[in-house]
């Protein structure tokens, strides 16, 4: 039972991170449509970014963490206006497009930074707390409670205010948005900001916790976007409940079957889509003849 | 009718020749490329040209290489029998991958297949099987008396061999009916199926193909490099797989060579700076979507176009030729000319909270036109959705010819002679007029593709065939002259007229056009109800669904009036005209003014 509790509680941290990820692509995904395969590697430049800055520029987490994010968020403005022309015309080319900006961004990052990667220690003294015999650390801590605060931000913008309305507008039917006033090009640019600013919180959470390195998008960032479509493309909250699961997920097949955790991992995923292709939260759309 | 022209003669006999005049490490290399070139054919025909978002295929180039490994080395097994069984492993693997694809397509397959494809990764790299990330070494080579298969020049041959047949093969397909249904699903795949398409079958066998052919050159990859380890099959390579299908042009088999020829030139040329590598090649991606989106092979067949060259001809494999003259009447069977072509009984479908259909009952006798009138949104287009087999109705059943038919899928309706056009146009955009015909005019059953192997000579037959019945079919609709544009570049009325076109390619005994005259002009218009009455003569019973009250009244010769999902009215147009009901709900408050204008 101790031992149950301890594995949930360690998968808590790793699926808060893939929840921040999983959302990140959801924002994209629920006002433009698009699903940006790059967003895995701005997770990883993120974490780079924090990394070099609160390592080797010995500046304090919480403007590490800014930093990273502001930069990143100039990062995905300035792949959606690449893009742009592709826009409502076709997915797939858009979806390889942004492919090619993941491989870009890897390579940028060995350029950088080198292959190797940064060893991050915890921006805070990890002190292990005793809550009734299973272990919690004090940045596991740290890491849900930034998450948390992170994914009510969102929420709250994308509900109560104006522009986040207007940009789910925007999502559900761009023509009809357009004639409403909403600027289109300028919501996806805004969209794609966002995502990728919470791609680098998630990035500057995960690196104390892994090694940051250029693959670390191959790692974090497809299971965060797998997470995303568990839950339910689009669903904020699935972007929180699949993260959830793939951290346990990933947290119960790490002991015994550790060479096989990728494996059962997507296998249960793929198992998963095949059952409910709309995810835990996701609505059901018909394809209209 | 394929043509071979001096083209491709002309370069197998330069790839033949080019291993005289290379040094050995160059032919290490032309190794190398040819191998890519190969994968890169197989994620062409399932992405390309299937529309299969396969994120796997280095997992399939993996699969065949470490299988012939293992069974080579730690199973002891003679190379050339693990090879032929490391083909099939990597066969099944493919279609292990492609079971996703039959629930989830685009983005959702993207990801999933490249799940598969880390995991794959993982597995290599962390199993004690596989030797980890060390990889196993010392494969034997293929043996063969007389020949020195370990890696010279001989092995050239057999690679060169090898992608001769691949690329011959792939281009067979493409340019054939398998291809052009592949194609077909890529561009709709609701259309692809009221065509007669069964979409599940065809996905998988897109991931077959592109699963033999990854296997093939994974086989060939380990005989040849003799060690195999995770990094040669990761993703760093799926993306440059992916990088030399796109920057080709993805649908095309020749676009995947040249890719291929680039990128593994560029690599070589650029190895002292490896990291740059992946940045170039991730910036041509982007800027091939951006600019070119069609890839190189796109931008030469835009260019052949352009300046009207004949040759080479790359992304459009067909030319038109005159074909011999012959009857020009549709020619169509129908099973019994007396009796109900098609009767609904007390159909409902149900979304959720809404009843687009309740009760619907409907029945249209052999020969009849039968027109479906009624405000938007009251069910029209449901009804013939639940018909054509895209819905499943919630209750009441469907009959074809007195045969129960309900809940039959797309697929199967227009095999049963049940054809359609659609609302807002569903061409295979991509596809030339004429192809658009031939998917349609095809109606072999899908276990026909086993020609391809054993009976290619009937392939090319039954082409042939097809190609000229198409080319008299365009002739009647007037189409002939644009058979071999693309689809998505005719005018509005050109379109609805080939979806008809279409729709009767497939030999339909019942024919549902949803609304034809919409957007047409007065004159279209007219060439419209003469087409109808033509189509009914031929021996077609038609139901139309219609807003256009001049031709509902004109040609029409029963009438079935909906109004909220139900059926509010029925009989010849004079009787609907008269009625009060249809009058009210329908026509609106202005009875008199409306009735005057019936």
């Amino acid at each position: 039972m101790i031992y149950f509790l301890q594995t949930l509680v360690g998968g808590l941290g790793m699926g808060a991170v893939y929840a921040l990820v999983a959302m990140g692509f959801s924002i994209v995904y629920r006002t433009m449509g698009l699903v940006n395969f790059a967003h895995a590697d701005v997770v990883m430049i993120g974490a780079f970014l924090a990394a070099t800055l609160f390592v080797t520029m010995h500046l304090p987490f919480a403007v590490a963490i800014t930093l990273a994010v502001l930069l990143t968020a100039v990062i995905g403005l300035g792949m959606e206006r690449v893009l742009r022309p592709l826009e409502s015309k076709d997915l797939n080319l858009m979806l390889i497009g942004t492919i090619g900006f993941g491989i870009m961004l890897q390579s940028v990052a060995i350029v950088i930074w080198g292959s190797f990667g940064i060893a991050v220690p915890t921006p805070i003294p990890n002190v292990p707390i005793d809550v009734g015999g299973v272990i919690v650390t004090t940045y596991q801590l740290l890491v849900l409670a930034v998450s948390g605060i992170v994914m009510l931000l969102l929420y709250l913008f994308l509900d109560r205010t104006k522009l986040g309305t207007a940009m789910q507008a925007a999502a559900m039917d761009r023509s009809a948005a357009t004639a409403m006033g909403v600027n289109v090009s300028t919501s996806n640019a805004i969209a794609f900001a966002i995502g990728s600013a919470i791609a680098a919180v998630a990035g500057a959470l995960v690196g104390p916790l892994l090694y940051v390195n250029p693959t670390l998008g191959v790692y974090v960032g497809i299971k965060g976007f797998a997470a995303a479509i568990l839950g339910g493309f689009g669903s904020i909250p699935g972007a929180i409940v699949g993260g959830l699961i793939f951290g346990l997920i990933e947290a119960f097949a790490a002991g015994p079957l550790s060479a096989y955790s990728e494996l059962l991992t997507f296998v249960v995923f793929a198992l998963a889509m095949m059952v409910r292709q709309t995810g835990i939260f996701g609505e059901r759309t018909v394809d209209r003849a | 009718m394929i043509r071979i022209g001096f083209g491709k003669p002309l370069l197998v006999t330069l790839l033949l020749l080019l291993p005289v005049v290379l040094d050995s490490y160059t032919v290490h290399v032309a190794i190398l490329i040819m191998l890519f070139a190969i994968v890169a054919v197989g994620l062409s025909l399932v992405m390309g040209f299937g529309g299969q978002v396969n994120l796997a295929q280095a997992a399939f180039f993996g699969t065949g290489a470490y299988v012939s490994a293992l069974l080579s080395t730690t199973y002891g097994w003679n190379p050339w029998l693990a090879a032929p069984a490391a083909v099939l492993a990597t066969c099944v693997v493919a279609l292990a991958v492609a079971v996703p694809a039959l629930r989830v397509q685009s983005h959702y397959l993207g990801i999933v297949s490249l799940g598969l494809a880390v995991a794959f990764s993982s597995l290599l790299s962390n199993s004690d099987l596989t030797g980890g990330a060390s990889g196993i070494s010392k494969i034997p080579p293929l043996v063969f008396p007389g020949l020195d298969l370990s890696g010279g020049r001989d092995y050239y041959y057999l690679v060169a061999i090898a992608l001769i047949l691949v690329v011959g093969f792939a281009l067979f397909v493409a340019n054939t009916t398998l291809g052009r249904r592949f194609k077909a699903m890529r561009d709709d795949v609701l259309a692809a199926a009221a065509s007669g398409i069964e979409i599940r079958y065809y996905r998988l066998m897109a991931f077959l193909l592109a699963g033999l052919v990854g296997g093939v050159a994974g086989v060939l990859y380990a005989h040849n490099a003799r060690y195999v380890s995770p990094d040669t099959f990761g993703l760093g390579v799926m993306f440059l797989l992916l990088a030399m299908v796109i920057i080709g042009g993805q649908d095309s088999i020749w676009g995947a060579v040249v890719g291929a020829v680039l990128l593994i030139t560029a690599r070589n040329l650029l190895t002292g700076v490896q990291t740059y590598q992946q940045l170039v090649y991730g910036g041509l991606i982007v800027a091939t979507v951006v600019f070119a989106p069609r890839g190189l092979a796109g931008a030469a067949s835009d260019l052949r176009r352009r300046f009207d060259l004949p040759w080479p001809s790359i992304a459009t494999p067909w030319k038109a030729r005159a074909v011999s003259p012959a009857p020009t009447r549709l020619k169509v069977v129908r099973p019994s000319p007396e009796g109900v072509a098609l009767r609904v009984a007390s159909v409902s479908k149900r979304f959720k909270g809404l009843q687009a259909l309740d009760g619907v009952s409907l029945e249209a006798s052999a020969g009849e036109i039968h027109g479906v009138i009624g405000p938007n949104g009251s069910g029209k287009t449901t009804l013939f959705n639940v018909i054509s087999g895209i819905y499943r109705p919630s209750g009441g059943r469907v009959f074809v010819w007195g045969r129960d038919v309900t809940g039959e899928r797309s697929f199967r309706m227009s095999r049963l002679g049940v054809a359609r056009t659609f609302q807002n146009l569903r061409l295979f955009r991509q596809l030339t007029v004429l192809e658009n015909v031939m998917v349609a005019l095809d109606r072999d059953p899908a276990h026909a593709h086993i020609r391809y192997l054993i009976a290619p000579w009937i392939v090319v037959r039954n082409e042939a065939e097809r190609r000229g019945r198409a080319l008299r079919l365009l002739k009647d609709f007037d189409l002939h002259e644009v058979a071999d544009e693309l689809a998505v570049n005719l005018s509005y009325g050109r379109q609805r007229r080939l979806e008809i076109a279409r729709a009767l390619a497939a030999e339909p005994t019942i024919l549902l056009l949803d609304e034809p005259a919409a957007g047409l002009n007065a004159a279209e218009q007219e060439g419209l109800k003469a087409m109808i009455r033509n189509i009914r003569d031929a021996g077609v019973t038609v139901i139309v669904i219609e807003h256009n009250m001049n031709l509902v009244m004109n040609v029409c010769e029963r009438l079935t009036v909906f109004g909220h999902g139900k059926v509010i009215a029925a009989g010849t147009p004079r009787e609907v005209a008269a009625n009060p009901v249809v009058i009210e709900a329908y026509l609106g408050q202005d009875a008199p003014e409306a009735q005057a204008a019936l």
